[in-house]
């Protein structure tokens, strides 16, 4: 078996899909779930704005319920990531990447201002457009290898085809990765500071583990 | 080199393609987004090229995920659009009030639906009852319906219990799921009928 991430450390299993911890996943996992407790435990913050002209400023408030949402958002995307860092089977994977690019946009989409929502929407066009390379990749392994776990691919006894590996690449980088193409000023410069660092973090962490899957198929 | 899985590929890919074409030429926010729901349908059919079982168990999450995001997507476009209340106006459907037809045509569409029985059947049946109280523009209460319904999932529910933990009760665990999914589906269905006339 080809490793990357190290010889994982102990398995998991459902049936079929076999969760593993390497030491990179394991690391990985450890760093979504560390943030998750970040967003878990933080309060949100308050952007202030200066007046021109004027020793004055504005401080904008966020409303309970847009928190209570923002921060219900950022967990199920911890989640969502955690789940997406250790899976061995390659549709579950998928499943997991697109959970959090729907976690992202419920994000982002939260902010009541029509230029936020803009670039919402369009991220989520993006997301939407996405999964099709991306389960499209999936189906694909699926039915040239015969299987979707990653520890019989990484066997290498069975060839995986180059054009399996491109659409995974290019779904994924539709799907969970916001900042990548989506580094919108709208989008990030809306208020509640610790929640959309898990756009970008879930992004990061799905950009490694997607470099892992692709080198181990 | 050119099975039949590389043609159906190779159709399902051109038939994405077309969809993103059109997508490029798009500029309507509302029309990409159904444009982008066509294109879905190509990566379910190259899921289910896969020709087995395992295409079955594949499909429904990932028509599930295409589904979720579409209705987060609707969601946002009205916000940012700022449509905030958008009543159904209902069908509209003109029935004679003595014509019998609505009451035979529903009959057949139940009884064959309790045939097929399972998730088709409740479909069917339930379209049967829709139809019947869009063209009484029935107006009643539901709270009957909804506690069928709930008990139907709790059925539904239970049998899977059976399934996991008493193997050997798997024909008495089949009929109750089927019967509760059938009964669950035709209450909503009949729900989603009643609820489309009323107005706010």
């Amino acid at each position: 078996m080809n490793e990357i991430g190290g010889a994982p450390l102990f398995f998991l299993e459902f049936g079929d899909i076999v969760i593993y911890f390497s030491p990179f996943t394991i690391t990985l996992f450890l760093l979504a779930l560390v943030f998750s407790v970040f967003v878990l435990v933080s309060r949100p913050e308050r952007q202030i704005d200066i007046a021109f002209g004027a020793d004055a400023f504005y401080a904008k408030v966020i409303s309970l319920s847009e928190l209570k949402f923002r921060r219900f958002m950022s967990i199920a995307c911890g989640l969502a990531c955690m789940g997406a860092m250790v899976t061995g089977d390659l549709f579950d994977f998928t499943l997991f990447v697109s959970l959090v690019g729907i976690c992202n946009v419920g994000i982002v989409a939260a902010v009541k201002s029509r230029h936020v929502q803009n670039a919402a929407y369009q991220y989520g066009l993006v997301a939407l457009a996405g999964t099709v390379p991306m389960f499209a990749a999936a189906a694909m392994v699926a039915a040239t290898t015969g299987t979707l776990s990653m520890l019989e691919l990484a066997e290498g006894t069975i060839q995986v085809p180059l054009a399996a590996r491109a659409l995974l690449v290019l779904g994924v980088m539709g799907e969970g990765m916001a900042p990548f193409y989506a580094a919108k000023a709208e989008m990030f410069r809306a208020p509640g500071a610790p929640y959309v660092i898990m756009c970008s973090l879930s992004s990061l962490l799905i950009f490694l583990r997607v470099a892992e899957v692709i080198l181990v198929l | 080199m050119w099975n039949e899985y590389s043609f159906g590929l190779a159709i399902a890919f051109a038939c994405a393609l077309i969809g993103f074409a059109a997508l490029t030429r798009e500029r309507d926010d509302l029309h990409k987004l159904l444009l982008i729901d066509l294109v879905e349908t190509a990566s379910l059919a190259v899921i289910a090229l896969i020709g087995t079982d395992l295409a079955e168990a594949l499909i429904l999450p990932g028509l599930v995920v295409g589904i979720a995001e579409l209705l987060a997507l609707s969601q946002i476009y009205l916000t940012k659009e700022g449509y905030q209340q958008n009543p159904v106006k209902g069908l509209n459907i003109e029935v004679m009030m003595r014509s019998p037809a609505p009451v035979i045509l529903s009959t057949i569409l139940v009884v064959y639906g309790i045939i097929l029985s399972g998730f088709t059947g409740g479909g069917i049946a339930g379209l049967g009852v829709v139809f019947f109280l869009m063209s009484r523009s029935f107006t009643g209460d539901f709270h009957v319906l909804e506690i069928a319904s709930g008990i139907s999932w709790a059925l539904w529910v239970a049998a899977f219990f059976v399934f996991m933990f008493l193997p050997g009760w798997w024909y008495f665990a089949l009929l109750g799921a089927a019967i509760g999914i059938l009964l669950k589906v035709i209450t909503k269905m009949s729900l989603v009928g009643a609820m489309w006339g009323e107005t706010e």
